[in-house]
């Protein structure tokens, strides 16, 4: 699945503040062309590894290539990258459109790109209405969605945003993931750090970040797997003793709990299997949680 | 780093003006401040100098001769290091005449546009002499001839206080809000974010710096041109040079004080620690930039820190302009050499200051 050229490769990492290790040996690739998902709780060192991306701090060891580039070169190329900081970079004093502007002069966006771009990029972040408002008078989850539509003015193939969609309503969080995800199809590569599990399943790949380690990395249903999480089908039964007695003598894995049988599933497809031994008088599935993944892999190392 | 690219220094500086033009506030200080401080100092300095203005150069030996003119009540006496302090002093209007004691006799220098001040300190002088020469006669040793003084005369003005101080003020108000401006401006840019967002875009800090100075620019020649209009019309102060010269020397001392504030504001964390710094940056270079006392009167180890400080070429630059007509070849050197250099140190300094990389 993984393209041959990743479009940043980290290899041992280090970044100390004072006597803080912010990163440990940090290894990890991010292919280009998808969408990666970057958790942790805070203070973990997410926003860190972005800034060490980009070179806005120095790095106390390892190596680390972005766009094919050592980092040592990276501002060659900063007109390929789009980064949205964690404190959102917006000029209040200016309108909506000044501050897109603004940015689309920054890079060089001639007059009828820049044009088109903006009222693209307005449309999608929902804003076309609120153009020549203050920047300053938006409510947050405004300001946050003008910034992010200011990262995105030039086009850049590899985006690094340092949580996106914090306190965007849920309606445009999903625009914004479908956007991402066509930019990843046409062979971007967007870096994402959020607290959201929800949002990290949306992406190709999710990697977990503990202290400045990497915990875990891969698919959601990788790290599911990794993390002994299976769903779980839930019965309500006539006679709950005797059914769960009979699915265990068939090899289930089988709980009860309040008169409630559950099944750990090692596929979906068992579903049908387990239909045909017991007549439930109600079911339900219950997916397994990212989030219980991660935790489960965090408390193990 | 890119070459640096005019278009982004166009957009910067668009930016800059965009947004200054919006703050009202700001738009309203830059332009009514310098008309409230003017009108202030025109009626608290405004009418004739009181009193005779006469500079004394002690190379010693005239002790009653001394003594009897520092006694003299309407007499202001300033003491000067050398004769062609006092010589240039008198030329521009700022004394009104000098006395130069020393070893080899008394010389006298005089102005010879207020004839009625001269004859006064010609008086005082002689009468000073004639004290001495009795002090001489009575201890035994008669000197004689060498007593006598020599008078010269030197062609000067005579000035009203407004004059002298009014051009001055218009560097000091350019100087002083350009400097907090930029400084909060900078400080912003960091505390917003958008510092960081430029460091990684194609844009260079050289670029930063000089779209800043382009837009600002702007703001100053609307300041300039305000100020010059009312020192000159409300004032009477004269306009002998031509006001694009004086422009341009105001256009150099704001560029100045922009890189300066910038620079500065790597020292403070917030727009409160900028306001701070007024009395470090700022009042230093009222005391001592020979607006309201001729820098010959400054104590001489602290000349040369105010032959370091860009308001003093700029206030000297600008009374040359506005009082005796001086063109762009008349202030080259020093004043707008020593205002070019000090843009060009603390262009760099501001720019090196804005690093990219933290720790
Ligand atoms: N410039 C700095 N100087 C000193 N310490 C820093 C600096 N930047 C970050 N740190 C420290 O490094 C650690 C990691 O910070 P970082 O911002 O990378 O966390 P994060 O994973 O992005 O957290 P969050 O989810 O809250 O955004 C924190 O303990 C923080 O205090
Ligand atoms: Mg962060």
């Amino acid at each position: 699945m993984r393209e041959i050229e990743p479009a940043i490769s980290a290899r041992g990492v280090t970044k100390s503040f004072g006597r803080q290790r912010v990163l440990d040996s940090l290894t990890v690739d991010i292919p280009s062309g998808v969408t990666y998902c970057l958790l942790g709780p805070n203070g973990s060192g997410k926003t860190t590894f972005i800034r060490a991306i980009v070179r806005l701090l120095r790095l106390d060891g390892g190596e680390m290539s972005v766009l094919g580039r050592p980092v040592s070169e990276v501002d060659k190329i900063y007109s390929k990258i789009g980064y949205m900081t964690q404190h959102k970079a917006l000029y209040p004093d200016l309108t909506v459109q000044e501050n897109m502007e603004f940015y689309a002069g920054l890079y060089g966006l001639k007059k009828q790109q820049r044009e088109a771009r903006l009222e693209e990029l307005l449309e999608m972040v929902d804003l076309s209405l609120h153009r020549s408002r203050l920047a300053g008078a938006l409510s947050g989850g405004m300001y946050q969605r003008l910034s992010l539509a200011c990262t995105l003015i030039h086009e850049p193939e590899l985006l690094l945003l340092d949580e996106p969609t914090v306190g965007v309503d849920p309606r445009l969080r999903q625009t914004f993931w479908e956007y991402f995800n066509r930019l990843a199809g046409e062979g971007k590569t967007v870096l994402i750090t959020t607290h959201l599990m929800d949002e990290a399943e949306k992406c190709r790949m999710v990697g977990y970040m503990r202290a400045g380690r990497m915990v875990a990395e891969g698919t959601p249903e990788e790290i599911l797997h990794l993390a002994g999480l299976r769903p779980i089908l839930k019965l309500w039964l006539a006679e709950p003793e005797r059914d769960a007695a009979q699915l265990q003598a068939q090899g289930y894995e089988i709980e009860v709990e309040d008169g409630v049988v559950q099944v750990r599933l090692e596929s979906h497809a068992q579903i049908k299997e387990v239909l045909t031994s017991v007549s439930p008088l109600d079911m339900r599935l219950a997916e397994p949680k990212l989030e219980e993944a991660f935790l489960r892999l965090s408390e193990a190392t | 780093m890119n070459r640096p690219a005019a278009g982004r220094v166009g957009v910067v500086a668009l930016r800059v003006v965009r947004q200054l033009k919006r703050d009202r506030r700001t738009i309203g200080l830059i332009v009514f401040a310098p008309i409230v401080l003017m009108i202030l100092f025109g009626y608290a300095l405004s009418g004739d100098m009181s009193g005779v203005h006469l500079g004394l150069v002690d190379g010693g030996g005239h002790d009653a001769l001394r003594a009897h003119l520092v006694s003299i009540q309407d007499f202001d006496i300033l003491r000067l290091g050398s004769e062609s302090d006092a010589e240039r002093l008198i030329s521009e209007g700022r004394l009104d005449g000098a006395a130069v004691l020393g070893p080899d006799g008394v010389r006298v220098l005089l102005d010879a546009s207020s004839l009625q001040i001269s004859g006064a300190i010609v008086a005082a002088v002689q009468a000073g002499t004639a004290t001495e020469r009795a002090g001489q006669e009575t201890t035994g040793r008669t000197k004689g001839a060498e007593s006598a003084f020599v008078s010269r005369y030197i062609f000067g003005y005579d000035l009203k206080m407004m004059d002298t101080v009014g051009p001055a003020i218009l560097g000091l108000v350019v100087f002083f809000f350009t400097f907090i401006n930029a400084a909060i401006a900078f400080i912003r840019e960091r505390s917003q974010g958008t510092l960081e967002k430029f460091m990684v875009s194609p844009l260079s800090r050289v670029e930063m710096v000089s779209g800043y100075v382009l837009g600002f620019s702007l703001f100053t020649i609307l300041q300039s041109a305000t100020t010059l209009f009312v020192v000159t019309t409300l004032f009477g102060v004269p306009l002998r040079g031509s006001p694009l010269t004086a422009m341009a020397v105001v256009l150099l001392l704001g560029a100045g004080a922009l890189v300066l504030g910038a620079f500065f504001s790597n020292f403070a964390r917030s727009e409160f620690q900028v306001v701070q710094f007024i009395p470090l940056i700022i009042t230093p270079q009222i005391v001592l930039c020979g607006i309201w006392w001729p820098l010959q009167s400054v104590p001489e180890f602290i000349r040369p820190f105010s032959y370091m400080l860009p308001l003093t070429y700029a206030a000297h630059a600008l009374r040359a302009v506005m009082l005796k007509g001086a063109g762009v070849a008349d202030i080259l050197y020093p004043d707008l050499l020593a205002l070019g250099i000090f843009f060009l140190i603390f262009f760099a300094a501001a720019t090196l200051m804005l690093r990219r990389e933290v720790a």
